[in-house]
């Protein structure tokens, strides 16, 4: 039951991406600008733009433009179809490598970042459950909401000035790794993972502490909406009926904790995954701050060059992960409630 | 706390490695790092592409240079041509043709020679338009070198390849030859747009597909015979240059460069102040004045060919109005501008053209800020104290690249309020810079804007006139503000091919004169291009296309 159930999740997915690609094809056209200016910008005779448009292919009829970009016009090179992204327009390079180059990046750090988030959140979401209306539970809901109501910018560049410039206990937001270092070959594109499979731990704990600030600036904004689901969830798990039935069991407290807190996390994981998804392209303040170079700086950039070809990469890759999550959430809820069946 | 020493001690370990090789090397923080090292390509016109370009190509002639203004940064002296590949040239005003000889002896990286070979292969890629940007062919149709005609644009396919117009005469001989006499000839073999590809090594990493290598040059590197080698580069993240030993103007006192993308010019600041980056660029007036005094650091400016001006658009009502555009040209707080947005580096802008290129010429005919005198001129023009101005609301909305908030804004806001107080119905239309390109260069429907990116890049007021000024009917190429004056293009038409200096220069006098009684753009102010540097960098250059040469600097 379970594999077909993920099958018939990957086959819709796989329809609303289809549906994305055609709808995104369609909307970065109607955004107001020429990207053929950006070409030409110091030369902008009439014949140097009719050059650059048909570089650019933006000559075409649409319908035509759309049969390139998917790949099914004969005798045109691959597309979409065939798993080409297509060609930067800023860059000239493939965008499936400049996208393999920079997503590792966003998915370490928002790995790192909502890993250490739950370990933060859970105790603390637990605690200020235990008793309502108590002194942790204010502190907690004065943290939660001043944190979750920050700017992560701000924060970022704080951290910086304290920890980096004032303090000196950080690295310079100069990227994962310091300029001078040389990095590990790459295998997953993860320098975390790389480093160790290349035997290096001096580049491991470099690019840890690379990570810290960024890391630490995510946990503190992520960890305030956390720490408040985590919180509500398990109050309401408490005051349910086979707490109530644990309790008169006589079972210990913790085994009771850990019940309510099983119930508590299926709501709360929907929330993480989400906002995983969500961040995939909003670590871009972040991401920008520390130097990083992932997907939310590409994407960024890809933007405002109106670059449609990465423009369509990039939308394309952080739906399909957000599918991806949204699917491993559910089979989560599977294994977190006993009542969800498929 | 155990783990963060821990992480701490393991970075201070990796910076100490650093610090050992601080003599030979540098770390240069900038906004981005190059997207392409092709300037037929589509990176071509991103500033920091064209830094990368620099370093490690070469171009056939530069410029002889000043003593260090008073900040420390050198600058070129305009007047007198120097030989860079080039050894020794002639110019033949029968024939029209330049005879250029060639340095000989001259090693690129990887084992690449210049000779002759090499400069027909450039001008031929040029003449192929076959990249996605073709500035090559552009600069050299700018400067008149035979059959580099828009005809290449057509479906001749004779028409793009190279002829006997750029002739290799020996190993170490090449004839340029022109279509009519033009002094922008050696003005232009000077920008970056036509410095050297080394033939061999190009046709080495072409394919059937991509005959002129721009896959290789866009993504890869750029066989050329520059000071500096590409050791590896990683787009959006970091370019590394190694010194060319064998340069023929000497090796680089700076081994190797460390070019490192650090998108928040906050943090290039604090980098900067730890001792950890040597260089840094594109900081707002704000933060270089900041690190004016700063311990260990100086900041480097030039009065070069930056400035910010008012674009009014002719073929917009009520700027069709003489008297409406002189009007706004007197209603610009200049002083506030320099004082509040720049921090003093700035200076009133007298011109159409920068104040430090040849052939540039200071008007009688002066926009100085003026209150009264531009409420008297909007009455003049039937609109006192704005009355009527209403009906033309959309065509002032000022529009600026929202990009450049953090420097723009006050200026923007200093403009709308002093304009507003005459009568002017103002209102700020930030836009990206995307759709600011598109609408000045290409719709041209742009009615009213703040512009402080247009650098000429030829260092010549002709130069600028025909990029600017001269109307598209007659050959005008980025004519953003529709400005169409037969009698202007006529005088342009001949100090473009008059061989006399001084004569050449009194025309480009009278064309400016011209272009300030008709206020053709709005004239701000000439803001300083600024650079800080560790106090250990010394030979800071300014050149015209705002990159710095590593080549030039050396670490005390």
């Amino acid at each position: 039951m379970l594999t077909r159930y993920v099958f018939r999740r990957v086959a819709i997915g796989l329809i609303q991406l289809f549906g994305l690609v055609i709808a995104v094809f369609f909307l970065i056209r109607l955004l107001p600008a020429d990207p053929v200016s950006r070409f030409v910008g110091l030369n902008s005779s009439e014949e140097a733009y009719a050059q650059a448009e048909r570089n650019l292919g933006l000559d075409r009829p649409i319908m035509t433009q759309l049969g390139h970009y998917l790949g099914v016009l004969p005798g045109e090179g691959e597309g979409l179809l065939q798993g080409s992204l297509g060609t930067s327009w800023v860059t000239g390079t493939a965008v499936s490598t400049e996208i393999a180059q920079a997503l590792p990046v966003t998915l370490e750090l928002l790995t790192l970042a909502f890993f250490f988030a739950l370990v933060l959140s859970v105790p603390i979401g637990m605690l200020a459950a235990i008793r309502p209306g108590g002194a942790a539970d204010k502190g907690v809901f004065v943290y939660s909401l001043f944190a979750g109501s920050q700017p992560e910018f701000w924060w970022g560049l704080l951290f910086v000035y304290l920890f980096f410039f004032t303090w000196g206990v950080a690295p310079a937001p100069l990227g994962i790794l310091s300029p001078l270092t040389s990095a590990p070959p790459d295998v997953t594109g993860f320098v975390l993972i790389d480093s160790l499979l290349a035997g290096r731990p001096d580049v491991f704990l470099e690019a840890a502490h690379h990570y810290m600030l960024p890391v630490a600036t995510m946990v503190f904004i992520l960890s305030g909406p956390i720490i408040k689901m985590v919180r509500q969830n398990m109050v309401r798990a408490l005051g349910s009926d086979f707490v109530l039935y644990a309790r008169c069991a006589g079972l210990p407290k913790w085994r009771v904790a850990l019940y309510a807190l099983r119930a508590a996390m299926a709501p709360s994981m929907t929330l993480i995954g989400i906002l995983y998804g969500f961040m995939l392209g909003g670590a871009v303040l972040i991401e920008s701050v520390f130097s990083l170079g992932g997907l939310g700086q590409y994407a960024i950039r890809s933007i405002l060059a109106f670059d449609y070809p990465a423009i369509q990469g990039v939308i394309l890759v952080i739906t399909a992960i957000s599918l991806l999550v949204y699917l491993a959430l559910d089979l989560i809820h599977a294994v977190i409630d006993p009542r969800v069946t498929f | 706390m155990n783990t963060l020493k821990l992480l701490a001690g393991a970075s201070a370990l990796a910076l100490a490695g650093a610090t050992a090789l601080q003599a030979q090397e540098m770390l240069f923080l900038a906004e981005d790092v190059p997207a392409g090292l092709n300037y037929d390509g589509p990176a071509a016109a991103i500033p920091t592409s064209q830094t990368g370009m620099v370093n490690v190509m070469e171009p056939l002639f530069g410029y002889a240079t000043n003593p260090p203004n008073e900040s420390g940064v050198i600058t070129p002296d305009f007047g007198t041509f120097e030989g860079r590949l080039v050894e020794s040239w002639s110019y033949d005003a029968d024939t029209l043709t330049w005879t250029l000889n060639l340095r000989q002896g001259v090693q690129g990286c990887d084992g690449a020679t210049f000779n002759a070979d090499d400069v027909v292969y450039t001008f031929a890629r040029g003449k192929s338009v076959s990249g996605a940007a073709p500035i090559g062919w552009f600069l050299s149709n700018v400067a008149s070198i035979a059959n580099f005609t828009p005809a290449v644009f057509g479906e001749d396919a004779a028409a793009k390849e190279i002829g006997d117009e750029v002739l290799k005469v020996d190993d170490y001989t090449v004839t340029i030859r022109q279509s009519e006499p033009n002094a922008l000839f050696l003005p232009v073999l000077t920008i970056f747009g036509l410095y050297m590809f080394d033939k061999e090594l190009m046709d080495a990493n072409a394919t059937a597909d991509d005959p002129w290598a721009h896959e290789y040059t866009n993504n890869v590197n750029v066989p050329s015979f520059g000071p500096y080698c590409v050791e590896s580069w990683t787009k959006d993240d970091e370019i590394i240059f190694s010194a060319n030993e064998d340069y023929y103007r000497g090796a680089p006192a700076i081994k190797r460069v460390v070019m490192k993308k650090v998108p928040q010019s906050s943090n290039r600041v604090v980098i900067l102040r730890s001792g950890q980056a040597q260089l840094v660029q594109g900081l707002t007036p704000r933060e270089f004045d900041s690190l004016r005094g700063a311990d260990g650091i100086s900041v480097g400016a030039v009065s070069g060919n930056e400035n910010l001006f008012v674009h009014m658009n002719f073929d917009v009502p009520p700027f069709d109005n003489p008297l409406v555009r002189r009007a706004v040209a007197h209603s610009i707080p200049t002083q506030q501008i320099i004082d509040n947005a720049y921090f003093g580096q700035a200076t009133a802008w007298k011109g159409h053209v920068p104040s430090s290129y040849p052939g540039y010429h200071e008007s009688g005919t002066q926009y100085e800020y003026n209150p009264d005198g531009a409420k008297a001129l909007l009455a003049e023009a039937g609109y006192p104290d704005g009355a009527g101005l209403d009906a033309y609301g959309e065509a002032f909305q000022l529009t600026y690249v929202s990009e450049k908030e953090t420097t723009l804004g006050p200026i923007v806001n200093a403009i709308s309020t002093a304009m507003r107080e005459i009568g002017f119905p103002v209102t700020l239309n930030p836009i990206p810079q995307t759709q600011y390109g598109d609408r000045q260069l290409v719709k041209r429907d742009l009615p009213f804007a703040v512009n402080d990116q247009e650098k000429p890049i030829g260092v010549d007021a002709g130069y600028a006139t025909q990029l600017f000024f001269v109307s598209p009917e007659s050959g005008g190429l980025n004519n953003m503000v529709n400005y169409r004056n037969a009698d202007m293009d006529a005088i342009w038409a001949k100090a473009r091919v008059e061989p006399d200096t001084a004569m050449r220069d009194g025309m480009l006098a009278e064309i400016q004169d011209v272009l300030m009684n008709d206020v053709v753009w709005g004239p701000v102010v000439e803001y300083n291009t600024q650079w800080a540097f560790s106090d250990s960098v010394t030979g800071l250059q300014w050149h015209a296309d705002n990159s710095v040469r590593f080549h030039d600097l050396s670490i005390e």
